[in-house]
């Protein structure tokens, strides 16, 4: 089998001439847990709706599970193996809760229906309520009860958490964990909510203006990324040109921030090499990662 | 399932087409009928009103495209549910069929319906048409109106709901005129099929405006069709 289930080259889109996507590269790894970042229409919906079917790109490939997306049969095997939360979370609304789960269990000849059983208790949806009387929260809990039961391999969740309060947030990343661990799904999913993806992730992507600027794993990054405040005795003059591995360099005053991706001794070793600096290195956050690449993007 | 969930969507648009399709008969039965010669009038006149009543039957039950949209809601741009439609494992084709198949079956059912309540309440065409010849009468309208039918169908795979509506009038307005002012054989006018050419008044079966219609039918389903398959939502 592939090592990545899904896969985009060069993946190019536009509409009415405005760039949408400008060659992405994605590459989420079978069984991770990815999220997809990017700030308001930096092109994530544009990515998710190209991986589903839902628009054809202008070019590049993209393929899920190994399938080109653009094959009209292979786009119906696709979906057929995957569960999707779509990003409006709206449903049909003249059905009730146990209509559109009627509705939507014979599509998927690998349905759960423990799951359904085991979800429509812990959501607590109201079987006989109909849609537009749901709140925007269990309207999210009603879609995830309808992607999860799919028993799908891959799960695209376009802000998943969206309209939940932050207990029932904890809930569902609890059981998305649970259910990547249990049965091995593959979890591709899109949020704005920077704490939650990097309490659950271990695979990162961070999408600017239709490009991938940073992606991989979330441990490797963090390990990689170090934030070292250099803070001068004396007025020194900067070096023209850091060592490699430096993506920020921030003064206030006396105090210098540097934004350190890898090769970060030799970049502590630049500055200690200043008269009069002391050196001192932090741990980033997944925040300060996103916020630096798509500022500087 | 999918029948199921257009049945859902289209169910009060055949409940609305029905009661159109009473007020009709309601009309039709305070006619007062002349008798002697002048007598094929009247029947005339039945068959021109209801080859306008199905014409607004193919307007109301065509449905929404594979847009889904609430019933008797004309709202502007896809639903947000449609997204969930095309997520579900199942070709445009089918979807698109599933659609304009329900519709299609409706509006047959309405039409049918009408023919019977018209055989019932308006005495000069149980004195004229025997009930088979009213049966041949439906299988006509039905026929001929598919062509039609399919003009919204087409209609609705890029236009709002209530663009729809009124760009299918527009359309039929035109298809009437033209067959009227243009050289087309008689025989192959699905209008004058459904009117004066029917089996009311001619008694006999108008089989070349039945081919041509069921021919526009599927040439405008196969529009409808390319139009879902290149579509982008």
């Amino acid at each position: 089998m592939n090592e990545y289930i899904i896969e985009t080259n060069q993946l190019t889109k536009s509409f009415k001439g405005q760039p949408a996507l400008r060659g992405l590269d994605l590459r989420v790894p079978v069984g991770s847990i990815f999220g997809f970042l990017g700030r308001n229409g930096a092109g994530k919906t544009t990515t998710i709706k190209a991986l589903m079917g839902l628009l054809r790109a202008d070019g590049g490939s993209a393929r899920v599970f190994g399938i080109p997306v653009t094959d009209a049969d292979g786009s119906i095997e696709v979906r057929r193996r995957i569960g999707f939360v779509t990003e409006d979370k709206e449903l049909y609304p003249y059905m009730t809760v146990e209509q559109i789960i009627r509705f939507t269990r014979p599509f998927f000849p690998k349905w759960r229906d423990d799951l359904e059983q085991r979800y429509l208790k812990m959501f607590d949806l109201p079987p006989k309520k109909k849609i537009p009387d749901l709140s925007k929260g269990m309207r999210s809990k009603l879609m995830l009860l309808l992607a999860i039961s799919r028993g799908a391999e891959l799960l695209i969740l376009d802000e998943p958490t969206d309209g939940l309060d932050p207990a029932a947030t904890e809930d569902v990343l609890r059981e998305l964990v649970a259910i990547a661990a249990s049965s091995g799904t593959t979890m591709f999913f899109s949020s704005h909510q920077l704490a939650e993806v990097e309490l659950i992730a271990d695979h990162i992507g961070i999408i600017d203006q239709g490009k991938m600027v940073v992606a991989g794993s979330l441990d490797d990054m963090k390990a990689q990324y170090q934030r070292l405040q250099v803070v001068f005795t004396s007025s020194v003059e900067m070096p023209s040109r850091w060592v490699e591995g430096v993506e920020y360099v921030r003064q206030e005053g006396r105090v210098v921030s540097i934004l350190a991706s890898h090769n970060v001794d030799a970049i502590v070793e630049q500055a200690r090499a200043l008269p009069g600096t002391a050196v001192e290195r932090f741990p980033v956050t997944l925040k300060e990662i996103f916020l630096e690449h798509v500022r500087s993007s | 399932m999918l029948w199921h969930k257009g049945w859902l969507e289209t169910r009060f648009r055949l409940l609305f087409a029905l009661g159109f399709g009473a007020s009709y008969c309601i009309a039709i039965h305070a006619i007062k009928a002349p008798d002697g010669p002048s007598v094929g009038k009247p029947i005339l006149g039945v068959a021109i009103m209801m080859t306008i009543a199905v014409a607004a039957f193919s307007i109301m039950l065509s449905g929404a495209g594979i847009a889904t949209q609430p019933s008797f809601q004309a709202t502007k741009g896809l639903h947000g549910s449609t997204l969930f439609t095309l997520s579900l494992p199942v070709s445009r084709f089918r979807l698109l069929a599933v659609r304009a198949g329900i519709g299609w079956l409706e509006m047959a059912a309405a039409s049918a319906a009408m023919c019977c309540a018209m055989w019932l309440v308006f005495p000069p065409l149980r004195a004229t048409a025997t009930p088979e010849e009213m049966i041949r009468y439906t299988v006509v309208l039905i026929v001929c109106a598919s062509g039609l039918y399919s003009v919204p169908v087409l209609l609705a795979t890029f236009l709002d709901d209530q663009w729809r509506l009124f760009g299918s009038g527009i359309v039929f307005g035109a298809l009437w005129w033209l067959s009227n002012h243009t050289p087309l054989p008689a025989s192959a006018n699905i209008f004058r099929a459904m009117g004066e050419g029917s089996p009311l008044i001619t008694h006999s079966m108008p089989w070349t405006a039945m081919a041509f219609s069921l021919e526009l039918a599927a040439i405008l389903f196969f529009t409808a069709l390319k139009v879902v398959q290149l579509r982008e939502y």
